[in-house]
C-alpha cells in the first residue's frame, strides 16, 4: 500500500465534512418545519470548524489527509483524499454557503401561521445537501464516487435555481437538468472505459497505471467534454444565464459561485491528477481556446445585457473562461507553472466571493428599487451606498484591478503566459479586463450620477452586510502571502512525479 | 535621524488614508474634511528629508512593499505634496464650498495614489497607486456635474483603463525578465536591456505611461478633462497627476544604458507632442482647455529629453527632468487657479495680467523666473544638434501658446466649470508667487546658479520667448481664420470607432443565439469531445 | 463475434441512438428518454467491463455490477426529477418546450427576482 492510500491521523476530519450536512438533511426531513431552517444555520459554524481544521491539518502536515472509508484501501474500498486545494475549496463553500443563507432568512423563513412551507422547507434541505454534494467532490479520491457527488450537486442545485415556483425558473432549470445530464452520462461513460481499461476507479491508483491507450484517449475526451457542459464553457453555456439570472439571490449567489467551481474541480482533478502522464499538448490548446472564446464572448454580451442579473450571469459565463487557461499555463512542469496553477486556483475563489457578493447585493437592489433595469439606476447609489459598494468591490476584482484577488490571480496567470511564451494568454487577460471594465462601468457610471430615485422600500441593511463581508474577503484574497500559496501546492501532483512531497 | 527615516514614506501612504477611513465615520467627517490639507504634510517631510540627507528605503518584504525616496522622486513628491495641501486648504476649508463626502472620498484616494507613486519601489504597489491616481479620479466627474462631464468622464475612464492593461502587460514582461524574481524596481530595469521582451516591454511603457501623459496619439482625453472638472480638480489632476506618468518614465526607462533606436524614437515622439499641443492649443478658446494642450506640450519635451537621454545612456537625466516637471507642477497649478479667479471676478487688467502673463511665460523659460531654472537644467540634455534646435523651437510654440492663454483669460466667465473656491481665487497671486520662485529653492539641488543665470543663457531664454511673443501678435491678426477643433480633436475619431465595435457586438449577440438553441449546443459538445480525442491521441 | 463485442455495438448502437434523439428532438420529454436509452448503452458498457474483468471463480467483476446499479439508481432519480419539473411546467403554463425565446423576456426588468 503507498502512503497515497493508507488513512492518516485526522483522516476522519473529511468524513465529519460530509456527515455534517448529511445528517443535517436527514436530521431537516424528520423533525420537518422550521427546524430546517434551524438546523442549516445551525450547523454553518461547525461546518467552517471542520474545514479550518482541515486546512491546518493539511498545512501542518504539508502532505494531503486520507482516509479510507471502512478501513479498504483501495482498489477494494474507495479513499477520501484532500490536499490543499480542497482544504481551500472546503472552507471557500463553508464561508459562502451560511452567507447565502443568512442573506435569505428574510425571503425564506417558514411564514409565523404555517408550520411548514414548501418553499423553505426546499431551500433550507437543498443548501445542505449543495452543502454535502460539495464537500464530497473536494475530498473524495474516486471518480465514480464523484460522478455521483456531481449528480447531487445538479439535483440540489436545480430545486434552487426554481423554488420561486413560476414558469420561466421551471424551464430554465427544466433546460440546466437536461443539459447537465446529457454531460454527465458522457462523464459516466468515460468512467466505464477508464475501469475497463485498468481495473480501478482511484485517482492515485490511475495516476501510477495510466497509459496511452485508445481507451484512455476517448475516455478522456468524454469525461472532459462532460465537464465542461457543467461548468458552462463557451459553447456550451446555454443553460447557464436564464437558470442564474431567474433564480432568487441567494441561490444565484450559491450557483455562480460553487455550484460551477464544484465540476471545474473535476476537471482539474481529472487532467492534473489522473492524466498527467498522457503526453497531450493538443488538449491545453483547445481548454484555453475555449475559455478565451468564454472571456471574450461573455464579456461582451454582458455589455449588452439590459438587466444586471442577466449582465452578472454572463459576466459568470466569462469569468468561467479564465479558470480554463489554468491548463496551457499550469500544466507539466516548468518555470512557470507554478505561477499558472495559483493563478488559477485564487481566480476560483476571487471569482465565488465576488460573484456571490454581487449576486446578493443585486437581490438587496431588486427588493429595493423593484426593479433591476440597469437604464433605470441613475443616482441609485446615494440611496444604496453599501450596495453599489458591494457592486464596485466585485466589479473590481471581476477586473482585475488590485487590491483584489481578482488581480492577484491575473498577476499570475500573465506572468506564466509571459515567462510560457503563450502571449495570446496573455492578450486575452488583458482584453477580459477592458471588457470586464466596460461592463463595471455600465453598472456604476449611472447611479453615481446625483438624480433622485424613488425606493420601493429602504434597503436591507443585513443583506448588504454580508454582501459586502463577501466582497471585502475578495479584496483581502489580494494580500494573500507566500504561504497561502505554498499551501495550494500541496499534494500537486507534478511535484510528486518530480520526487518532491 | 536616520533610524527615524523610513517612517517618512510609510507616513506618507498612512496618513492619507487614515484621513480617508475617518470620512466613513459620521462623527469624524467634519474634521476630517476640513483637516485633510494635513494630510500630504507627512509627504511633504519625507520629501524634504530626503532631498536634504540623501535616499531611503522602507522595505517590508511580509506586506510585499518596498518605498524608496531618492533626489528626483523627492523632488516631484514635494512640490506634488504642496500643491494637495494648497489647493486643498483652499477648496475644503469653508463649508459651504466644500465638496460633497463621496467627491472627497474620490480626493484622498486619487491623493493617495498621486503621493504613493512616488514612493512606490516594487511593481505592484505601484502599480496599485499608479490605479489609484487614474481610477478613483472618476468621482471628481461623477460627484460634480457641470455639463460635458458624462463625455469627459467616459473618455478618461477609458484612455486610464487602456494604459493600466498597457502598463500590466509591461509590468508582466519585466517581472518574467528579472533572473531572480525580485519585483523591486531597480532590479527589474536593470534587467530590462538584456531581457528576451525588451523591445515589448519598452512599448507598452512608453504607452502605458504616454496615455497619463497625455503624448500623441493617446492624448484626446486632456483638453475633454480638465475643461470638465473644477478648478481645484483640474489644478491637482493637472498638476501632480500627470506627473505619474512622468515618474513612470523616470522609473522604468532603463537611462543608464544607451539605446539609440529607442530613445530617438521617444524624442521624435515627445517633440511631435509638444508641437501639436502648440498647434492645436492656438485654436481654443477655453482657457482650460487651451492649458491642457500645454500640458500635453510641456509633457512632450519632457518625454523628448527622456528620449535624449535614453539615447545617450545618461544616467543624470531623472533628476534634471524631474527638475523641469517639478516647475511645471507649480506653474500649472497656478495657473488653473487663475482661472478659476478671474472667472470670479471678470477682468481686471493690470496687477492681475501682469502676473498671469509673467507665470504663463515662465512655463516657456521667461528669464529670472523658475521656469528659466527648469529649462536651464533641462537644456544639457537636449546636447546641441537638432534637438536642442527643437526643444529652443518647442519654447517659441509655449511662448506662443502661453500669450495665447492670457489673452482668453478674461473670458474664463463664459465657460463651464470655472467657478474656484472664494479661499481660492483670493490666494492664487501667492501661488503664482510660489510657482515662480520656489524653483530658486531646488534648482541648486541639480545645477548652479552661476551658471544658469549667466547672460548667454539668459539670452537663451530669452529670444525664443520674443519668437512666440511676434507669432502671438500674429496670430491674433488671424484668429477668425483659424480652424474651430473642439476639445479632444483626434477623440472624436477614437469615439466613432469605438461606436463601430459596439455595433459589432450584434454578431456576438447572434452567436448567443445559435448557441442557445440545443441542437448547436449539442453537436458543440460532440464537436468539443472529437476534438480533444483528437488532440490526445495525435500527441502520444 | 463473441458475446461481449455484439454487446459493444449495441451499447455503442444505444449511445449513438439516444446522442441522435438527445440532440435533434425539441421535446422535452423526448429527450429524457433518449437520456434513458444512452444510460442504457453506458450500463451495457459496464456489463461488458464486468465480463472482461472475470477472474477466478467470479465469472463477472462485482464492481462495475455496483457502479451499474447505483448508475441505474441515479438516473432514476434524475428521470423522476425531470418529469416532475416537465409536470409543474405544464400545469403553470400549459406548454412544455425547451425553446429559449419562450420564456426570456431580455427587457423586462419587472420579473425576476
Amino acid at each position: 500500500m503507498t502512503p497515497a492510500e493508507t488513512t492518516t491521523s485526522s483522516g476522519a476530519l473529511l468524513v465529519l465534512a460530509i456527515l455534517l450536512p448529511s445528517a443535517g438533511i436527514l436530521a431537516s426531513f424528520a423533525l420537518g418545519g422550521r427546524n430546517a431552517e434551524r438546523i442549516a444555520l445551525g450547523s454553518a459554524p461547525l461546518a467552517l470548524a471542520i474545514a479550518l481544521s482541515v486546512l491546518a491539518e493539511v498545512w501542518r502536515a504539508g502532505r494531503p489527509i486520507v482516509y479510507a472509508i471502512a478501513g479498504l484501501s483501495p482498489p477494494l474500498g474507495i479513499a477520501l483524499r484532500a490536499d490543499g486545494i480542497s482544504a481551500v475549496m472546503l472552507v471557500t463553500s463553508a464561508l459562502i454557503i451560511p452567507a447565502a443563507g443568512l442573506y435569505a432568512r428574510a425571503g425564506f423563513a417558514t411564514p409565523p401561521a404555517e408550520r411548514e412551507s414548501r418553499k423553505a422547507f426546499t431551500f433550507w434541505i437543498m443548501l445542505q445537501a449543495i452543502s454535502a454534494a460539495l464537500a464530497i467532490i473536494f475530498v473524495s479520491g474516486d471518480l465514480f464516487n464523484l460522478y455521483v457527488a456531481l449528480e447531487l450537486l445538479t439535483f440540489a442545485a436545480l430545486p434552487l435555481a426554481c423554488v420561486e415556483g413560476r414558469a420561466e425558473t421551471f424551464a430554465a432549470a427544466l433546460r440546466y437538468l437536461l443539459f447537465a445530464l446529457f454531460g454527465s452520462i458522457f462523464y459516466l461513460l468515460g468512467a466505464a472505459l477508464l475501469y475497463g481499461a485498468f481495473g480501478t476507479l482511484d485517482i492515485a491508483l490511475l495516476a501510477e497505471r495510466m497509459r496511452p491507450l485508445p481507451a484512455v484517449t476517448a475516455a478522456a475526451a468524454l469525461m472532459s467534454a462532460g465537464l465542461l457542459a457543467k461548468t458552462a464553457l463557451f459553447p456550451l453555456h446555454l443553460w447557464l444565464p436564464p437558470a442564474h439570472a431567474n433564480a432568487p439571490a441567494p441561490a444565484s449567489a450559491v450557483l455562480s459561485g460553487l455550484v460551477v467551481k464544484g465540476s471545474f474541480f473535476l476537471t482539474l482533478r481529472l487532467w492534473f491528477y489522473v492524466l498527467p502522464a498522457l503526453p497531450a499538448v493538443g488538449f491545453d490548446a483547445i481548454l484555453g481556446a475555449l475559455g478565451s472564446g468564454a472571456v471574450v464572448f461573455g464579456s461582451v454580451l454582458a455589455l449588452m445585457q439590459p438587466r444586471l442579473k442577466l449582465l452578472i450571469a454572463y459576466s459568470t459565463i466569462a469569468q468561467i473562461g479564465y479558470l480554463f487557461l489554468i491548463f496551457p499555463l499550469g500544466s507539466g512542469l516548468h518555470a512557470w507553472t507554478a505561477d499558472g496553477w495559483n493563478g488559477g486556483l485564487m481566480q476560483v475563489l476571487a471569482h465565488a466571493f465576488a460573484k456571490a457578493a454581487m449576486f446578493l447585493a443585486a437581490g438587496v437592489l431588486y427588493e429595493s428599487l423593484g426593479h433591476d433595469k440597469i437604464a433605470k439606476f441613475s443616482g441609485a447609489a446615494k440611496a444604496m451606498p453599501m450596495t453599489f459598494l458591494t457592486l464596485g468591490l466585485g466589479g473590481l476584482s471581476l477586473m482585475g484591478l488590485p487590491p483584489s484577488g481578482g488581480f492577484a490571480a491575473k498577476w499570475l496567470l500573465l506572468r506564466a503566459s509571459v515567462a510560457s511564451g503563450q502571449w495570446v494568454w496573455a492578450l486575452v487577460l488583458l482584453v477580459g479586463g477592458l471588457l470586464a471594465a466596460g461592463y463595471v462601468y455600465r453598472i456604476l457610471a449611472p447611479a453615481l450620477s446625483s438624480d433622485p430615485v424613488a425606493l420601493k422600500a429602504p434597503p436591507r441593511r443585513a443583506g448588504e452586510a454580508i454582501a459586502l463581508s463577501l466582497a471585502l474577503v475578495a479584496v483581502v484574497l489580494g494580500f494573500a502571502p507566500e504561504s497561502f500559496f505554498q499551501l495550494l501546492d500541496i499534494g500537486r501532483p507534478a511535484l510528486a512525479t518530480a520526487g518532491l512531497p | 535621524m536616520t533610524a527615524f527615516g523610513p517612517i517618512f514614506p510609510a507616513a506618507t501612504l498612512a496618513v492619507p488614508t487614515a484621513f480617508l477611513v475617518a470620512v466613513f465615520f459620521p462623527r469624524l467627517r467634519d474634521s476630517a474634511l476640513a483637516l485633510q490639507w494635513v494630510a500630504p504634510i507627512p509627504a511633504l517631510a519625507a520629501a524634504i528629508f530626503a532631498l536634504a540627507c540623501g535616499p531611503f528605503a522602507l522595505d517590508a518584504p511580509a506586506l510585499k512593499l518596498s518605498l524608496w525616496l531618492d533626489l528626483p522622486t523627492a523632488l516631484l513628491l514635494a512640490v506634488s505634496a504642496l500643491l494637495w495641501i494648497a489647493v486643498g486648504a483652499g477648496a475644503f476649508f469653508d463649508r459651504v464650498e466644500r465638496p460633497e463626502p463621496r467627491a472627497a472620498v474620490s480626493w484622498l484616494l486619487t491623493m493617495i495614489g498621486s503621493l504613493g507613486v512616488f514612493v512606490a519601489d516594487d511593481l505592484l504597489s505601484f502599480y496599485l497607486v499608479y490605479a489609484l491616481v487614474s481610477i478613483p479620479a472618476y468621482g471628481m466627474f461623477a460627484f460634480d456635474p457641470s455639463p460635458g462631464t458624462a463625455r469627459a468622464g467616459r473618455v478618461t475612464m477609458a484612455f486610464a483603463i487602456l494604459g493600466e492593461a498597457f502598463l500590466l502587460f509591461a509590468f508582466g514582461m519585466l517581472a518574467a525578465g528579472e533572473p531572480h524574481g525580485s519585483l523591486r524596481i531597480p532590479d527589474v530595469v536593470a534587467a530590462l536591456p538584456g531581457s528576451p521582451w525588451r523591445d515589448a516591454a519598452l512599448a507598452l511603457l512608453v504607452a502605458g505611461f504616454g496615455a497619463k501623459m497625455g503624448l500623441v496619439p493617446l492624448n484626446g482625453w486632456t483638453p475633454l478633462s480638465y475643461a470638465a472638472t473644477r478648478i481645484p480638480a483640474a489644478a491637482v489632476l493637472s498638476g501632480a497627476g500627470v506627473k505619474a506618468g512622468v515618474i513612470g518614465l523616470i522609473r522604468f526607462l532603463p537611462l543608464g544604458v544607451p539605446m539609440a533606436g529607442w530613445g530617438e524614437a521617444l524624442a521624435v515622439l515627445g517633440f511631435a507632442t509638444a508641437f501639436y499641443g502648440v498647434a492645436i492649443g492656438v485654436t481654443q478658446q477655453n482657457p482650460k482647455a487651451v492649458l491642457a494642450y500645454s500640458s500635453m506640450s510641456q509633457m512632450g519635451v519632457i518625454a523628448a529629453a527622456l528620449g535624449m537621454a535614453l539615447a545617450a545612456g545618461d544616467a543624470n537625466a531623472p533628476a534634471l527632468v524631474a527638475c523641469y516637471a517639478a516647475n511645471h507642477v507649480l506653474v500649472k497649478g497656478a495657473l488653473f487657479l487663475a482661472v478659476g479667479a478671474f472667472a470670479a471676478r471678470g477682468v481686471r487688467p493690470g496687477a492681475w495680467s501682469l502676473i498671469a502673463l509673467v507665470l504663463a511665460l515662465s512655463l516657456a523659460g521667461l528669464p529670472l523666473t523658475g521656469g528659466a531654472l527648469a529649462k536651464a537644467a533641462s537644456k544639457p540634455l537636449f546636447g546641441y544638434g537638432v534637438a536642442a534646435a527643437l526643444a529652443a523651437a518647442s519654447s517659441a510654440g509655449s511662448a506662443l501658446l502661453m500669450v495665447h492663454f492670457v489673452s482668453r483669460l478674461p473670458f474664463s466667465w463664459r465657460f463651464d466649470a470655472t467657478a474656484s473656491p472664494v479661499r481660492l481665487v483670493r490666494s492664487w497671486p501667492w501661488f503664482a508667487g510660489a510657482a515662480l520662485l520656489l524653483p530658486y529653492v531646488l534648482f541648486p539641488l541639480v545645477g548652479s546658479f552661476g551658471d544658469a543665470l549667466s547672460p548667454s543663457k539668459l539670452w537663451d531664454a530669452l529670444w525664443p520667448i520674443l519668437v512666440g511673443g511676434l507669432l502671438a501678435v500674429w496670430l491674433a491678426r488671424v484668429a477668425d481664420r483659424l480652424p474651430r477643433i473642439p476639445p479632444g480633436d483626434m477623440i472624436v475619431f477614437g469615439e466613432a470607432a469605438f461606436d463601430r465595435c459596439l455595433a459589432s457586438a450584434t454578431l456576438f449577440d447572434r452567436i448567443d443565439l445559435a448557441f442557445r438553441g440545443w441542437p448547436a449546443a449539442g453537436l458543440a459538445l460532440l464537436a468539443i469531445a472529437l476534438a480533444l480525442a483528437y488532440a490526445t491521441a495525435n500527441a502520444g | 463475434m463473441s458475446p461481449p463485442i455484439i454487446a459493444g455495438f449495441v451499447g455503442a448502437g444505444l449511445v449513438g441512438l439516444g446522442l441522435y434523439a438527445l440532440i435533434v428532438n425539441p421535446e422535452p420529454l423526448k429527450k429524457l428518454l433518449a437520456f434513458n436509452l444512452i444510460g442504457s448503452g453506458v450500463f451495457l458498457v459496464f456489463g461488458i467491463v464486468a465480463r472482461r474483468g472475470a477472474v477466478g471463480v467470479f465469472p463477472f467483476d462485482p464492481v462495475p455490477q455496483a457502479m451499474v446499479i447505483t448508475g441505474i439508481v441515479v438516473a432514476f432519480a434524475a428521470s423522476a426529477l425531470a418529469v416532475a419539473l416537465m409536470l409543474r411546467l405544464a400545469e403553470e403554463s400549459g406548454r412544455v418546450t425547451l425553446d429559449p425565446d419562450a420564456w426570456t423576456k431580455p427587457d423586462d426588468g419587472a420579473e425576476g427576482p
